[in-house]
């Protein structure tokens, strides 16, 4: 059985992550009263851009968007997505935290490689706003490793079905709370969307990518939505017990997402980091000071 | 428009993804780009044709000139096209970019697009409506199915043509050729 989940994981993150990405052009279209692209306009671009010739800067260029689509491959392997996760003994949620940090990290190697003003531009404002959420979303993870004791994911999610799920318990509310206002600058879209600016920086750490690394690198776009989504339902929602209560819990906080995207216009930098560094930081801060004085 | 019909794609699916998915770089050089905003956004919705603009020539397939073009943009209208992955379709967009239009007799605007750069179409019109956007769109679909949409190879095969044009008008230019061929004999052999 667990054999099993180590090739359906990846597959279900892939196509989710996708469908994520086809939904989510539609979704603003229709608020912006357009018509809007075809649910599987992005799988028709993905098959244009691996067809077309691309130049490559170098092998670092290669290998950093390959290792970022690999780091987001593992992660999904630790997530339990309805099931039991593959990797469930190894590490937790202490891997997990590594190895997010790998997925922009191989975009600023493979980006550097370029040297566009635009990809460093890009570059640098992606860790600025990885290090603004990394801090907020480090004390959410502390919270609910305190409360339940455990590094496992795994553990977390049954102990949530044990008693009630963490964002309706007592001092965990916090943690929950300060998760989805970090959300939108997780999945990387308005009032965060300052990394891939297309009107400003010309689409930021892509800017350089054609062909088949823009597919690759579309589709790393895709799992993080998905990685982001699924830690904040695994983590303070109860995960589920199959995979398709699980989907449609994604799909809630997806639409959540989606709905701040369309409602806010772009942060500048600074103000996200301002943003991010205020009140989701302070209200996980409240959250792990309760769970440490007050436990469970 | 067959972008529902399943045994297309089964047949030829690499020409229908090069159909339905137009990613556009639009040149903004003249008049005609007002036409543009219209066209991607609410009001015409270009995006349920999967044409969508992207902000850099790597990322694109389908590049819009829309309107006159000075010496100076020429230049970079070279480079951006030198720079988009192959395969590429480039349209024309106003009179201006077939014969000069009203512009034909400045003393610093090119004439003939199609001598610097391969147009697989144009759009007739000063200035040309969103809808002929659209025309233009399907007319371009039509010579993708057949083949036809073969700049980007003529560009190549011609590349010495080509080269030997821009430099005619920019003079020295500061990037080396980007394929291998004999310009300096075509410049000869036309001057000789
Ligand atoms: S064709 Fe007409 S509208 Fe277009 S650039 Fe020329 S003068 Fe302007």
């Amino acid at each position: 059985m667990r054999i099993l989940w180590f090739v359906l994981s990846p597959l279900m993150a892939l196509a989710v992550g996708l469908f994520f990405l086809g939904l989510s052009r539609r979704f603003m279209a229709r608020i912006q009263w357009r018509v809007g692209p075809p649910l599987y306009q992005p799988l028709i671009d993905i098959l244009r851009q691996f067809t077309q010739k691309s130049v490559s800067h170098g092998p670092l260029f290669d290998l950093g968007v390959v290792l970022s689509l690999a780091s987001s491959f593992i992660v999904v392997l630790f997530m339990p997505l309805g099931g039991t996760a593959p990797l469930s003994s190894s590490g937790g949620l202490l891997a997990v935290l590594y190895l997010m940090l790998l997925g922009p990290l191989g975009i600023a190697l493979s980006g550097g490689e370029a040297a566009n003003p635009n990809v460093s531009i890009g570059i640098s404002r992606k860790l600025i706003l990885a290090v603004g959420y990394e801090v907020p979303f480090l004390m959410i993870v502390l919270a609910l490793m305190t409360y339940y004791g455990t590094i496992s994911i795994g553990e977390i999610v049954a102990a949530q079905r044990e008693s009630a799920s963490a964002i309706a318990s007592f001092p965990l509310v916090f943690s929950g709370i300060a998760y989805l206002l970090i959300l939108p600058a997780m999945l990387g879209v308005r009032p965060f969307e300052v990394v891939g600016a297309a009107q400003e920086i010309s689409s930021g750490p892509a800017a350089e990518y054609g062909g088949p690394y823009l597919a690759l690198a579309t589709i790393q776009h895709g799992l993080t939505m998905f990685i982001g989504i699924s830690l904040f339902v695994n983590l303070l929602w109860g995960g589920a017990s199959n995979p398709v209560v699980f989907f449609l819990k994604m799909l809630v906080v997806f639409a959540f997402g989606f709905w701040v995207n369309a409602a806010f216009p772009r942060l500048r930098v600074e103000q996200a980091v301002r943003y991010l560094w205020r009140w989701p930081t302070l209200i996980a801060f409240v959250g792990l000071i309760l769970v440490a004085t007050i436990g469970r | 428009m067959d972008r529902n019909q399943l045994m297309k794609w089964i047949k030829a699916p690499t020409k229908m993804a090069h159909k339905y998915s137009l990613n556009a770089v639009y040149f903004c050089t003249g008049c005609g780009v007002i036409e543009v905003p219209p066209t991607i956004t609410s009001r015409w919705d270009a995006e349920r044709f999967g044409v969508v603009p992207t902000a850099t020539a790597r990322q694109a397939n389908l590049f819009l000139i829309t309107g006159y073009v000075s010496v100076k943009t020429l230049r970079a209208i070279i480079r951006t096209y030198e720079q988009m992955p192959e395969p590429k379709y480039t349209v024309g967009f106003g009179s201006c970019t077939i014969n000069g239009g009203m512009y034909w007799d400045s003393y610093n605007t090119i004439n003939q697009l199609d001598k610097y750069i391969p147009i697989d179409g144009y759009i007739a019109g000063c200035m040309p409506r969103p809808e002929a956007i659209f025309v233009a769109v399907t007319h371009l679909w039509t010579l993708i199915d057949k083949d036809m949409a073969d700049g980007y190879k003529r560009y190549r095969k011609n590349y010495a043509a080509y080269r030997a044009n821009q430099e005619m008008i920019l003079g020295e230019m500061e990037w080396p050729p980007i394929f291998q061929t004999e310009v300096a004999t075509a410049i000869t052999e036309r001057e000789g």
